[in-house]
């Protein structure tokens, strides 16, 4: 990682928030947003504001842009150099903004518009601006362009978003951030969309820039492990409160407000195991997958017919792995990678070739999944609001797998009781619907629901990336005792390497459809063969804290 | 649910819409408890009457008070114009629905077959079925389901397909949890808000359609006072008195203005996006 140089604190700072208040307007009476909230950021400075979900994060960040919804109400200061953005009129923040503050969002398939060039996005803020003439903001457009790393500047400014990948988007975006040299910039979470090594891309593009132009930048993140890495000055944000800001090392090292300590404490240490390592390797295999392939696309019958190529698409090609019982194999790989069309091959959503070996039956497609097959082997999803049904009550949706399995006990509630005690939430829950359970809750019914049938392989399929860390963290927790408890076996799903590495007893990795590493977790670190898992290990950051500092 | 009214009353439509509505609706419940005449008996010495103490709003070529003619006419027209809407509802809802949970090859064969239906125009399919079957109010009723069952299935597919991919359906089909199961019980339930906006917008169609049916004398026959059937039979007599043409046509036409309100008072409550 590179690092970012000391920035001159002598000087007055570029951004300056103080007592700054907002609140939003709701049926119910004002909701405080943000609290009393007080930051300076000097010239060349990269503040990382650090907060989970809800927090109030993006709340400050559209306040210093000035985009609120009608419904907000403020109090306060907010101040670029000297002018008081709260007090400016409408027509001296549109001259502000994208002049003299840039911002770069989380998800540049969504901040770029689909239907125009790139270029001509980027050339639109130049004119706008800088007031250059339309062939001056394409020239100069190209020159950006180049100077965010991208190849082929002068072609890429005639390409049209869905022609670029997701982290040439994102640099086309940091070009247009970068474009007027403003003095501040606000990144709101620029790498959570894009793929671990795609994303350490962007941030030495981040630093390099950062320290060229000197900017005053605010980055926001969810990440501690990588605000570590690219910002010299931390505030954590909680409930709208900010709860700490200092020095990086001195935040992550001695953390003074429990809050902190807490949400450091959940940052997954690649080094510090949670399952013990020793497995039964001499058992035979629970599960064998063996050349699993998945297609997608129709089959082209009339192309067929008309000679024309196949043009389907390998979701997963050629796929080898066993899992022993009681095992925690972790597959990582980006977007993309086929991780998930492999589960859904496993539970039967989606159709394969190739054959599984389940205990030692074989199933070669849907046909053979019976419902004991079902029932041995369960899939949780990633976003727990997709996989709760929204119109079922959570003892309706936790009786069901009852019912179907038709186990030897009624699903009566002692027994919804106890599958919700097993995931740590009170029995009272049982009456309530998905929409009046927080995140974290809502991923734990899933659990449950999927332990219901005591099955023997969980698959679990990003289960964590949606939640924060303090949720992922006891999340996982539960996940470990089950499989003390019942010696299930899991295919652990996930991009967060680090995460993977503390509980998995060997990784698959995979890349392109293609399982391309079969390695033991304690391993990767040091003798992982495929470049591609190299590349993964150097990109993901390393979070420093002050238990363990290399 | 307290919220839902709040947030139904608070939209102007819906507030209005909800008022036109519930007043139908009583005079559904209670129009022929109060009804001051018998409506089918004739009076030759009362006959093309304005609007006076006596009759309300005046009587008909035979001499009958258009006021408990429409009173009793309220159950023939909406009810029957709901219950149509409804039907066709559930069958369209159906069909879209499990045309969406099948996709793939079955999907287009279903829904190129309600595309070739919706291709001939309600009234049209509706007048063909009734032809078909022969006059009468359950049969003109039957006509309306088919001519929107159609519709209905399009605009449910739309819906059911956005929810085909939410994890929860994938959740049931990993289950092992049958095909029925899945439609019934896990996609239907949350295609519904949708679905009941919908309907609200189509009883104001069917009354129309259900009155255009009277009108052309192959719904309700007389001397039954259903209203369409009732502007139907008051034309040949406009220049005698305007007023029993005039007083049907306003009842429909504020039966349609007030389902028509209900439903976007309707889709803004039951967003909770708004």
């Amino acid at each position: 990682m590179p690092s970012i140089p000391a920035p001159d604190l002598t000087m007055p700072p570029i951004l300056d928030i103080a007592g700054y208040c907002l609140d939003y307007a709701t049926p119910t009476g004002f909701k405080r947003a943000l609290d009393n909230v007080t930051l300076h950021i000097a010239k060349g400075e990269v503040l990382g504001l650090v907060g989970e979900s809800g927090s109030g994060k993006t709340s400050l960040a559209w306040a210093i842009m000035r985009h609120l919804p009608a419904s907000a109400r403020e109090a306060g200061r907010i101040a670029l150099t000297d002018k008081d953005l709260l007090t400016a009129s409408s027509s001296e923040i549109d001259a502000i903004r994208g002049a003299r503050i840039g911002m770069v969002f989380q998800d540049p398939s969504t901040s770029l518009n689909p239907t125009l060039p790139l270029g001509e996005q980027l050339a639109e803020v130049l004119v706008r601006h800088r007031r250059l003439t339309r062939r001056q903001a394409w020239s100069e457009g190209e020159s950006l362009l180049a100077k965010v790393g991208l190849k082929t500047p002068a072609a890429m400014m005639h390409r049209y978003p869905h022609e670029a990948s997701g982290g040439e988007k994102q640099r086309v975006v940091i070009a247009t951030a970068f474009a007027c040299q403003p003095e501040c910039i606000i990144f709101d979470e620029p790498t959570t969309a894009l793929d671990v090594i795609t994303a350490g891309e962007i941030l030495d593009l981040f630093a390099e820039l950062q320290a060229e132009t000197g900017v005053a930048s605010i980055y926001i993140s969810h990440d501690l492990a990588l605000v570590s890495n690219v910002c010299n000055r931390v505030a954590v944000i909680h409930h709208g409160k900010l709860v700490e800001q200092g020095p990086i090392r001195s935040v992550f090292t001695a953390p003074t407000h429990p809050y902190t300590r807490g949400l450091l404490a959940a940052v997954p240490q690649p080094d510090q195991r949670l399952v013990e390592m020793p497995l039964d390797t001499t058992s035979k295999a629970l599960l064998e997958v063996e050349n699993i392939s998945v297609r997608y696309g129709k089959k082209p019958f009339l192309g067929r017919l008309l000679g024309r190529k196949n043009t389907q698409f390998a979701g997963n090609h050629a796929i080898n792995l066993s899992v022993q019982p009681g095992e925690i194999l972790g597959i990582v790989g980006e977007s993309g990678s086929g991780k998930s069309t492999l589960a859904k091959a496993l539970t039967g959503l989606n159709p394969f070739e190739g054959e599984i070996r389940f205990g030692g039956r074989p199933v070669r497609g849907l046909k053979d999944m019976d419902t004991a097959y079902r029932r041995d082997v369960q899939l949780i999803f990633q976003h727990p609001d997709s996989s709760l049904n929204p119109r079922q009550r959570i003892h309706e949706i936790l009786s069901r797998p009852l019912v179907l399995y038709g186990e030897g006990r009624a699903a009566d509630a002692s027994r919804i009781a106890e599958m919700l005690e097993q995931v740590r939430l009170p029995a009272s829950y049982a009456d309530r619907y998905p929409h009046q359970l927080s995140g974290g809750e809502k991923q734990r019914v899933a659990i449950a629901r999927a332990f219901a049938s005591r099955p023997r392989l969980v698959i679990c399929d990003e289960i964590t990336s949606s939640l924060d860390v303090s949720v992922q963290a006891s999340v996982i927790e539960i996940l470990v005792d089950l499989q003390r408890l019942h010696g299930t076996g899991y295919l652990f799903i996930t991009h967060d390497l680090n995460l993977v590495r503390q509980i998995a007893h060997r990784i698959a990795v995979m890349y392109r459809g293609e399982l391309v590493e079969l390695i033991a977790a304690a391993d990767i670190a040091t003798s992982a063969k495929h470049d591609y898992t190299r590349a993964l290990i150097s990109a993901v950051p390393i979070p420093l804290t002050g238990r363990h500092r290399p | 649910m307290n919220n839902f009214l709040r947030r139904m009353i608070r939209s102007p439509q819906g507030a209005l819409g909800m008022l036109l509505v519930g007043l139908i609706l009583v005079v559904v419940v209670i129009g022929p408890a109060v009804a001051p005449h018998d409506p089918e008996i004739f009076s030759p010495l009362l006959r093309y009457k304005d609007p006076s103490p006596e009759f309300w709003l005046g009587t008909d070529q035979y001499g009958r008070d258009i006021l408990s003619r429409l009173l009793y006419g309220a159950r023939a027209t909406v009810v029957m114009a709901v219950f149509a809407t409804g039907l066709g509802t559930l069958v369209g809802a159906f069909i879209g629905t499990t045309s969406a949970y099948l996709g793939g090859r079955s999907d287009e064969i279903i829904m190129r077959t309600v595309d070739a239906v919706m291709s001939i125009p309600s009234l049209l399919l509706a007048l063909l079925i009734v032809t078909l079957l022969g006059k009468s109010s359950t049969n003109a009723l039957l006509a309306i389901a088919i001519a929107f069952t159609p519709g209905m299935a399009r605009v449910t597919r739309s819906v059911a397909l956005t929810v085909r991919k939410q994890d929860y359906v994938n959740a049931a089909i990993a289950r092992g949890e049958s095909p029925l199961f899945v439609v019934w019980r896990e996609m239907l339930p949350n295609v519904v808000a949708p679905i009941v906006v919908e309907t609200t917008v189509r009883v104001a169609f069917a009354v129309m359609l259900f009155a255009t049916l009277s009108f052309l004398g192959l719904g309700a026959q007389p001397p039954a006072p259903e209203w369409g059937l009732m502007v139907s039979e008051a034309r040949r007599y406009m220049h005698l008195s305007v007023w029993m043409l005039l007083w049907p046509a306003l009842a429909v036409a504020w039966v349609a203005i007030g389902f028509n309100l209900l439903g976007d008072g309707l889709r803004d409550a039951l967003n909770p996006r708004t």
